[in-house]
């Protein structure tokens, strides 16, 4: 087995965990929400910080299940015009495009680190519940590694299949 | 360079980033920071980069995304699709095209309790393509029907598009959500008027079913009550101002999951399956209005929306025929980009221009809807098409494009009479506060 699919395997597995991890989020939502409407409406006790769980609950969702949906081609992209070019020269712009993928993600993780650096010091919590910002900025960072991790890979592969004619 | 000259480059280089293949929401976000950062400085263009993210994955009036989202997968998973199907069938399988009229019915339906195209499409197009094969109708008129059909679930509430609208654009999400109902209905008629005029014209397409009596009729009915108590639920409480967007999504799915399970359909695989599903699909469109928040900074700051909404609004031309070349260049753009991603690209664009003419905002959202309902069943990106395809990999691709022809041709007419008449769009929601 090769390095890169050694890579790929990893990759895989760890967005696989990160994706389950972004599925208890979004059940999350859907539970807190519902046990919060259920809860004012039939015994006027909802819950406490309803919405702040939510919201960051939706963080904890989107971002880990990132690289997942990368994985599987569910982040919408115009198909029809790359596919009429020479194997050759798709090669070649999946290289820029998976370099300025891997740039943004990188650029991405680097902000967020910087941002949750400056929540943290700020001491800024949510309205209600009082619950620290900084760990859900620092996890949308940790969440795009594997992102990054894919487009790592494909522009590497995409060298490859440049390379390999 | 001047900000409109940047401003304009920026458009460019989006529009190329989109033909290389780039995801759409990374390129706009790509170049909204390179834009922002040339015409500003990169400092503040970085830190607006994670503030952006942060902020619209932690914006609560977002979480109404993945709440229909999750409410439409579930709905799937719980088999109500397949039961809504049966009914229909019953109801209007004995005439001619009567499977093909049934499937458009039954695409209403799940439209009502499933914000989505693509899965309407795929859902029905399961069920129903295997009976219409069964049965010997012809390949075009069903794989065109299920892939037109499925353009219901974006128009007939709830909608995800017409929710990122009411997102972009400010609107009452419950106002735009009953706007589209008159107009969802018109076009599930005129779709089934579709399959009976092309029926009448060739009886060979869609040979009638075996008869059904009334008890049987009856009997069915009872498959479908679970789908509207659960619409009446959600749509019902989110117009009787009971629950918010958000919670209405989150109890719509919860109310799925619970017909599942009572149902007996959900086995644990499904509901994994279901939610991984939800959550994939919220992940895109979010990261989809993420970048286009980003991108529109860099708009905001080019001046461009506002310069092209004064220059419209100079120009010798009546406001409808402004219009319509919105429409039309919304049309053209629907042939080549997701309808989502095209709604999110160009509303930032076009809306001051829509406000400045002084048209509804409501009723430009439902046409705007309805105009990219045409990019998913026209090539060469029909997603609809794609979807079918895959379930139906026997039939070629232009076979089905063919089928498609007479349903666009329904479109473009409810289209034009919501320009005649906007009362169809805008009627309902001046009945409603929320």
């Amino acid at each position: 087995m090769s390095a890169l699919e050694k890579l790929e395997r990893f990759n895989r597995r760890l967005s696989d965990w990160f994706e389950w991890i972004g599925l208890a989020g979004l059940l999350m939502m859907m539970i807190v929400t519902c046990i919060d409407v259920i809860g004012a409406k039939l015994f006027l006790v909802p819950v406490f910080g309803a919405i702040d769980i939510v919201m960051l609950s939706q963080v904890v969702a989107i971002s880990f299940a990132a690289a997942s949906a990368l994985i599987l081609g569910r982040h919408v992209s115009v198909e029809f015009f790359v596919v009429m070019l020479p194997r050759r020269v798709r090669a070649l712009i999946d290289i820029i495009i998976h370099l300025l993928g891997l740039a943004l993600f990188i650029l991405i993780i680097w902000r967020l680190c910087v941002y949750g650096y400056l929540l943290q010091t700020g001491g800024e919590e949510t309205a209600t519940a009082r619950i620290p910002l900084s760990p859900f900025a620092y996890s949308i960072a940790i969440a795009s590694i594997p992102v990054c991790l894919v487009f790592l890979l494909e522009f590497l592969n995409s060298i490859v299949r440049v390379v390999k004619r | 360079m001047s900000p409109v000259v940047t401003g304009i480059a920026g458009i460019g280089l989006l529009l190329l980033f989109f033909l290389l293949r780039m995801p759409v929401a990374f390129a706009m976000a790509f170049v909204g920071v390179a834009g922002f950062a040339y015409l500003s400085d990169p400092g503040p263009a970085l830190s607006l980069l994670a503030q952006d993210i942060f902020e619209q994955f932690s914006s609560y009036p977002l979480t109404v995304i993945p709440m229909f989202i999750l409410m439409g997968t579930f709905a799937f998973a719980s088999g109500i699709s397949r039961r809504l199907f049966d009914t229909t069938y019953t109801w209007v399988g004995q005439l001619r095209g009567g499977l093909t009229m049934a499937t458009v019915l039954a695409c209403a339906g799940f439209a009502a309790i499933c914000g989505s195209t693509a899965a309407t499409a795929a859902t029905m197009g399961k069920i129903a393509l295997p009976e219409m094969k069964k049965h010997n109708y012809d390949n075009a008129l069903a794989t065109g029907t299920v892939a037109a059909a499925g353009t219901l679930g974006i128009i007939i509430p709830p909608s995800t598009i017409l929710i990122v609208y009411g997102i972009l654009t400010e609107e009452s999400i419950g106002k735009l959500f009953v706007a589209g109902v008159l107009p969802g209905l018109l076009l599930s008629l005129f779709y089934a008027a579709t399959v009976v005029l092309l029926c009448l014209r060739n009886p060979g397409l869609g040979p009638p079913g075996a008869p059904t009596n009334w008890r049987e009729k009856l009997r069915a009915t009872t498959g479908i009550i679970e789908a509207v108590l659960l619409f009446l639920l959600t749509i019902g409480g989110l117009f009787l101002g009971w629950f918010s967007p958000t919670q209405a999504g989150a109890i719509g799915a919860g109310g799925a999951l619970l017909i599942g399970l009572g149902r007996r359909q959900l086995s644990w695989q499904k509901f994994f399956e279901a939610g991984k599903d939800g959550l994939r699909t919220s992940c895109m469109v979010l990261f989809i209005i993420t970048g286009a928040v980003i991108f529109g900074h860099f708009m905001a700051i080019s001046t461009i929306p506002f310069v092209l909404a004064d220059w419209i609004g100079q120009l010798p031309m009546p406001p409808m025929g402004v219009m319509g070349v919105i429409i039309f260049i919304y049309f053209i753009g629907g042939f080549f980009m997701d309808s989502m991603a095209l709604i999110v690209v160009t509303i930032p664009i076009f809306f001051p221009v829509v406000m400045k003419l002084g048209f509804d905002p409501i009723w430009f959202g439902v046409i705007v809807v309805l105009v990219a309902e045409m990019g998913v069943i026209t090539p060469p990106v029909g997603v609809n098409v794609f979807v079918i395809k895959g379930i139906a990999p026997d039939i070629p691709l232009h076979i089905i494009f063919r089928g498609i022809f007479p349903f666009l041709g329904a479109l473009i007419i409810l289209t034009v009479l919501l320009m005649i008449f906007p009362g169809i769009a805008t009627f309902l929601p001046s009945l409603v506060s929320y």
